[in-house]
């Protein structure tokens, strides 16, 4: 009696042999076709999570910290900003806090005007929660006594003569310039710019920042803010942190860095999610297509070798089963193939990486992709393999060895 | 033993119906040589089929060894030609992609017979036949005759009970034809191994026990030859 064991090893001696002395040219082709399948069922799914990754870095790094603390309902300011700092500061695992003074401004420089926002910010406790401070294209970051420097994103800073593709932009600001800034509470103030930055984030790149003594100052409030973001020592984890802060009492709103960007991302993410499906469900029915089509021809011309294998005895699985062999061995080959070639495709990407809104973004490849990716292949690839095999094999003996 | 009752055959055509057999009865007792002859289109090449179980009759019986081999199931059908049967084509029927050796091997191969075993039987059998120095050439690189003695390899490798030939010199040359009869005979003499080969060149007659000829469809004559004594030592 023919056992499994026996079964499948004369289904992978058939088709080995099929393999190794059937036509070279084919199979490297097919590999290379299961290769591009591959690639392209884990390439934007990489991209999504790069660009998943860049929003999250950018908005933790630039924009908001992990947390932000927002004032209470029906509120503008944040009272009592520097005991609150402390009482934030005394729970485990936030490493910075950084009060912000946020208003709408308008900017005047050399005949140019541009509204955005100005920050007043404690440059010591920024720096303990964003990167702006290593981002200095030119000049320096705001030290905690200035009171008459400000310092720019290099978007509104702009450059001479070229508008800012409808950003506000000041078309040429330079450090050492003066800038004049009248506030909503229409005083005016002329500041030094002591510094441009450049984060790659739009909302950071097209503001301003100010100290918040000079802000405070101007605006009339007193150890007030109008948001205090946190910083966490890791990413990840911001929901587990703000139920930490609620804990502590604290009764003003606090939102994740992804509540405060609006779901925009969200939506974003959603949108490529469909265009992934898309992509993918397209690939696996080209990955569908090919395989059937490589086995029904290779089946169709060894048809009368079929027949003759039923004639001395072989049993139609065995037969059927050499084909899906050599099914999986094509798309193991293809497989690795592609994985080699999207690591080559990872790798130029990474040196070179897409320019995004929200910043450069580098492909994520993620070992969840990878495998869903592989199962997927093998799934379709048995599944078309099989049916073709399946199809000859159940021939008559007499009419497949007469071809 | 083989015990063929009534068999027919009909084959259909587009809008015609081919009477291959038309009741055709055959009994072949264990260790008997018997030529099916006949005219192209008798049936000869049906009725092998049929009793090699590469096809099923229009109507009749067929029992080999006590077993009513039409009643079998495909899988079943498939392990009696693998264990019992050992079919040799016109053709030859090789498979393109293996060498001779691989060819002869692969049924026990199925049968999981261990590897030492099988390439020693396989390579020992390819000597027989005289094929010693072709083992690992594939179809491509053989002549006509080397095809069919390692198509005669791989149809006894594993001593089946009964051999079944379809016209196996069909393709050959006189010399080369004798020598595949002469195989046939000594193994029919020294291993009782029983045989049917369907033949239509009368001098293959000298070989067989009994000639059964077929016209129309039916068994016209049975008779008992006067055989002749393989050639002794040669390929065979």
């Amino acid at each position: 009696m023919t056992t499994l064991f026996t079964s499948l090893r004369v289904s992978a001696f058939l088709a080995w042999k099929s393999i190794q002395r059937g036509s070279k040219g084919t199979l490297a082709l097919t590999i290379m076709i299961i290769a591009l399948i591959f690639v392209n069922l884990v390439f934007l799914p990489s991209i999504i999570s790069g660009v998943v990754e860049t929003f999250n870095t950018q908005s933790i790094d630039f924009d908001f910290g992990n947390l932000v603390i927002e004032p209470r309902e029906g509120s503008q300011y944040i009272s009592g900003v520097t005991s609150l700092q402390k009482t934030v500061e005394r729970i485990p695992g936030i490493t910075g806090t950084s009060p912000r003074i946020a208003a709408g401004a308008t900017f005047f420089y050399k005949g140019h005007n541009a509204a955005s926002t100005l920050y007043g910010i404690t440059p010591d406790d920024e720096r303990s929660v964003t990167k702006i401070a290593d981002y200095m294209t030119a000049g320096e970051f705001l030290s905690n006594g200035d009171t008459d420097a400000i310092i720019l994103g290099t978007t509104l800073a702009g450059t001479e003569g070229q508008e800012a593709g409808g950003l506000p932009s000041l078309q040429g600001v330079a450090v050492g310039d003066s800038v004049e800034v009248t506030y909503p509470n229409g005083e005016t103030r002329t500041y030094r710019v002591k510094g441009i930055y450049q984060t790659q984030s739009i909302s950071v790149d097209t503001a301003a920042f100010v100290t918040s003594r000079e802000m405070s100052g101007v605006l009339g409030l007193r150890d007030q803010a109008s948001m205090i973001l946190v910083k966490t020592a890791v990413d990840g984890r911001e929901e587990e942190y703000k139920t930490e802060l609620l804990s502590y009492g604290i009764q003003e709103q606090i939102r994740t860095f992804r509540e405060k960007a609006g779901g925009f991302v969200d939506q974003a993410i959603q949108s490529f999610n469909i265009i992934n499906t898309i992509s993918a469900l397209v690939s696996l029915i080209i990955a569908i297509v090919v395989v059937f089509i490589v086995i029904f021809i290779n089946t169709v011309n060894r048809r009368r070798q079929i027949g003759i294998l039923k004639a001395i005895g072989i049993d139609q699985q065995i037969i059927i089963n050499s084909y899906v062999l050599q099914v999986l061995f094509i798309t193991a080959v293809g497989a690795l193939a592609g994985m080699a070639l999207n690591a080559g495709v990872t790798t130029y990407l990474t040196a070179y990486p897409l320019v995004f809104p929200g910043g450069p973004v580098y492909p994520v490849v993620e070992v969840s992709a990878i495998l869903q990716s592989v199962a997927s292949l093998f799934a379709v690839s048995v599944v078309a393999g099989y049916i073709p095999a399946w199809q000859i094999a159940r021939e008559d003996i007499l009419t497949a060895i007469r071809g | 033993m083989i015990v063929a009752e009534n068999l027919t055959r009909i084959y259909t055509m587009g809008r015609v119906e081919v009477h291959a057999l038309r009741g055709v009865s055959l009994e072949v007792a264990k260790g008997e040589f018997v030529g099916i002859m006949g005219a192209s289109g008798s049936g000869k090449s049906t009725l092998l089929h049929i009793l090699g179980l590469l096809d099923r009759p229009t109507s009749g019986r067929v029992t080999i060894d006590g077993t009513d081999v039409l009643g079998l199931t495909d899988h079943r059908r498939t392990l009696f030609r693998l264990n019992r049967l050992g079919y040799v084509f016109q053709d030859y029927a090789l498979i393109g992609e293996l060498t001779a050796l691989e060819n002869v091997y692969l049924t026990s191969l199925v049968r999981g017979a261990p590897k030492e075993e099988y390439l020693k039987k396989s390579a020992g059998i390819l000597e027989r036949v005289g094929l010693a120095d072709r083992m690992d050439h594939r179809q491509s690189e053989l002549s006509g005759g080397e095809q069919q003695r390692v198509a005669i390899a791989r149809a006894l490798v594993n001593n089946p009970s009964i051999l079944l030939a379809d016209e196996p010199c069909a393709n050959l040359d006189s010399q080369t034809s004798r020598s595949i009869l002469d195989l046939f005979a000594r193994l029919n003499e020294d291993l009782g191994q029983t045989i049917l080969m369907v033949s239509h060149e009368e001098w293959h007659k000298e070989y067989f026990c009994r000639v059964a000829t077929l016209r129309d469809g039916l068994i016209g004559d049975m008779v008992e030859c006067r055989r002749r004594k393989p050639h002794p030592g040669g390929e065979a």
